[in-house]
């Protein structure tokens, strides 16, 4: 074919598509004009009971031991809201958790009562009082929260890597909470009173000496800056130590971006000191995480977020323990009980894409690293959604030699299918 | 001579009576009477149902409350409860202005997000919000012409073209028909600032809701994949006392539907 004819073929191709176009956009509409709605449901009543059973079943390859393991899990999640008066509000939260074969240092059976409290919210809705055990979680990062003061002992148990999923799980604390609510702005104190030791091993204990070991209190004043930004400043204080200052930041940068930080300020024993029980020095050091969310039309969703902890082992030290590796777990196991980084810096790529491929397949990863040793966290799920039912599969690798920080772990790999019915 | 002067007077004012009552009102006035036919003009709640096809398939469906409220700004903020599906039930968007969260119950979590961060499948976080077009665009009349409404019946329509005067809003320009006889909005052309068409929205199945006609119905086609419609529903609305300081990410854990 010349040219010349090429040229004319497309040409008159090109004039067909401009009037055959409208036609078919215009019968797409009239299509589109016969469709009819869904039946409608009207919304759940103000009191409202939300359950969820779920079953995990996987294998984890070992890292000393010869022979892959066999975990499985099978757990109860439910919350309760109802109305008590006008203004009057009680939340139960509880789940329960079956281990196969029992976590260490926990029961097989371990019940979490996550919250139970009573709200008070007085005419005009400006003010709220609430009394019981309540799940009060400040920052917006997604891996590390240096401004979530009552984060540490709350995670009573592990069922998921996911940094997001893993909250659902969080004990809540004994608290005595006021907010005072402005048109754009917000104050508040929450007061929390020591009402046990130590946690406990019990796994029907209420585990009040997890989240209640200590006096505590919080101030936060959070302000929204502009149309595009809004912050968080926080004032702790805790028995016998200082106070502490936090400050978070939420952004929006542009129609597919966002951007977040916490910044934390404090004087405490350094992590290394409170897994080895020595707690006199209290160094004043600062902790961060900031990170930017970018979204695509096609619903993929990547966060990339810098993380960094002025209490945790510098790389120099973390080496140095490389002759205790007992010492090491025991570090690793502290900063996961506080949910602290283990690392003085990390980086976290958090993605999700929604409809892989398919309407109700959605995909999660993470990628956790140490740029001090170079290990690395892998995680990822596939979640397929029915109407009240998913299922999912997980993958967790951890990456790294034997003295890092990921590749000291005990489980090289773990891999899990989870199902999970919601009513 | 005198009767056929005031005849003539008579038929001269006739005429331009006649041609006054048919003059076109002003663009800004069709918009605003056309935001007041969609949105009530108080706090109110309102059950939304989307529904969602593929191909003339139904591939889901989604059941919201939106609690909307007028901010001293003039514009409308919004909190949207999901309902159903079971497993997001509870879970909360705050859309104010370009403030906008995601708040999830189970974990506390509340995450910013971007006009772009889907929550509702094909339809944006946008959609389900209420908004006064006429605070965020300036509208042009630019033709009177019949159009085809969401019944399949013609209509004569004020077409506008409306242009954004807020660098913070969804749509660079918008292409609207409104009833030429009672205002109401019939059919919507949504573009990007690159001139794509986003997505088309036919307004349908007026009913009396808080006190006026207003759409019950929308029918919302993908501007790429005209077979990706998106029908919303709107039905159960109900006056409430919503008050301002309820639009900000600090309330979500202590929202308490009534």
């Amino acid at each position: 074919m010349n040219t010349y004819t090429h040229a004319v073929i497309c040409g008159c191709l090109y004039s067909l598509s401009l009037c055959v176009t409208p036609v078919l956009a215009a019968n797409d509409e009239l299509d589109a004009l016969s469709l009819e709605s869904a039946p409608e449901v009207k919304p759940a009543a103000p009191t409202s009971l939300k359950w969820l059973a779920e079953g995990a079943w996987g294998n984890a390859s070992q890292r000393y031991l010869p022979d892959s393991r066999n975990i499985g899990r099978a757990s109860i999640d439910f919350s309760y809201a109802s109305r008590l008066a006008p203004g009057w509000r009680a939340v139960v939260s509880d789940r329960l958790d079956y281990f196969e074969p029992a976590l260490a240092s926990t029961d097989a059976t371990v019940n979490s009562l996550r919250e139970a409290y009573l709200s008070w919210q007085p005419d005009g809705g400006n003010s709220i009082f609430e009394l019981g055990r309540i799940n009060l979680r400040y920052g917006p990062s997604y891996g590390y929260n240096p401004t979530d003061f009552f984060r540490d002992g709350s995670l009573r148990v592990l069922t998921t890597a996911d940094p997001f999923a893993l909250r659902e799980n969080r004990l809540g604390t004994v608290m005595l909470r006021g907010q005072y609510m402005w048109s754009d702005s917000a104050v508040s104190v929450a007061l929390a009173p020591k009402l046990a030791d130590a946690a406990s091993a019990n796994g029907w204990n209420l585990d009040l000496g997890a989240t209640n070991n200590r006096d505590r209190a919080v101030l936060m004043l959070s302000t929204q800056f502009s149309k595009n930004v809004s912050g968080q400043t926080l004032l702790y204080k805790q028995a016998v130590q200082s106070t502490a200052i936090g400050f978070n930041m939420a952004a929006l940068l542009s129609d597919a971006a966002t951007a977040h930080l916490e910044f934390s300020r404090s004087s405490e024993p350094s992590l290394i000191d409170r897994t080895l029980g020595a707690t006199n020095a209290t160094p004043t050091r600062n902790r961060f995480s900031g990170g930017v969310t970018y979204t695509t039309v096609g619903k993929l969703s990547v966060t990339a977020e810098y993380q960094y902890n002025g209490f945790a082992l510098s790389q120099a030290d973390w080496s140095a323990l490389g002759g205790a590796p007992a010492t090491q777990l025991a570090y690793l196991s502290e900063a996961l009980r506080l949910q602290e980084l283990a690392a003085r810096q990390s980086y976290l790529i958090y993605v999700t894409q929604k409809s892989l491929g398919h309407k109700d397949l959605d995909l999660t990863a993470y990628l956790r690293l140490n740029p001090g040793d170079d290990s690395k966290l892998f995680w990822l799920e596939l979640r397929r959604h029915w109407p009240n039912f998913d299922l999912s599969f997980q993958l967790q690798q951890n990456i790294g030699n034997a003295n890092s920080e990921f590749g000291l772990l005990p489980d090289r790999r773990v891999v899990q299918v989870l199902g999970t019915y919601y009513h | 001579m005198l009767p056929i002067k005031s005849i003539s007077l008579v038929l001269f004012t006739c005429l331009v009576g006649v041609g006054a009552s048919h003059a076109a009102p002003s663009a800004d006035a069709i918009l605003v009477a056309s935001d007041g036919i969609r949105n009530p003009g108080r706090p109110f709640s309102v059950t939304v149902t989307l529904t969602e096809y593929q191909k003339g398939k139904q591939v889901d469906a989604t059941t919201l409350t939106s609690y909307s409220r007028t901010q001293p700004n003039g514009q409308f903020a919004s909190i949207v409860r999901f309902v159903l599906p079971t497993r997001d039930a509870g879970k909360l968007m705050l859309k104010n202005g370009n403030d906008m969260w995601f708040y999830d119950p189970t974990n506390k979590a509340s995450v910013r997000l971007s006009p772009q961060q889907r929550l509702l499948g094909q339809a944006s976080n946008g959609d389900v919000a209420t908004v006064n077009l006429a605070k965020d665009y300036k509208p042009t009349l630019v033709a009177e012409e019949e159009v085809l409404d969401g019944e399949r019946n013609k209509r004569n329509a004020y077409k506008l073209a409306l242009t954004a005067v807020s660098p913070d809003v969804t749509y660079a320009s918008i292409e609207m028909w409104v009833d030429a006889q009672n205002n109401r909005p019939i059919k919507m052309r949504f573009f990007a600032e690159s001139q794509r068409l986003l997505k088309t929205v036919y307004y349908r199945k007026y009913l009396p809701q808080l006190g006026a006609e207003r759409p019950t119905e929308s029918v919302i086609i993908d501007g790429l994949d005209p077979q990706s419609v998106t029908l919303m529903r709107f039905s159960d609305y109900v006056a409430r006392a919503i008050p301002e300081t309820w639009m900000q990410r600090d309330f979500l854990p202590r929202f308490q539907p009534e």
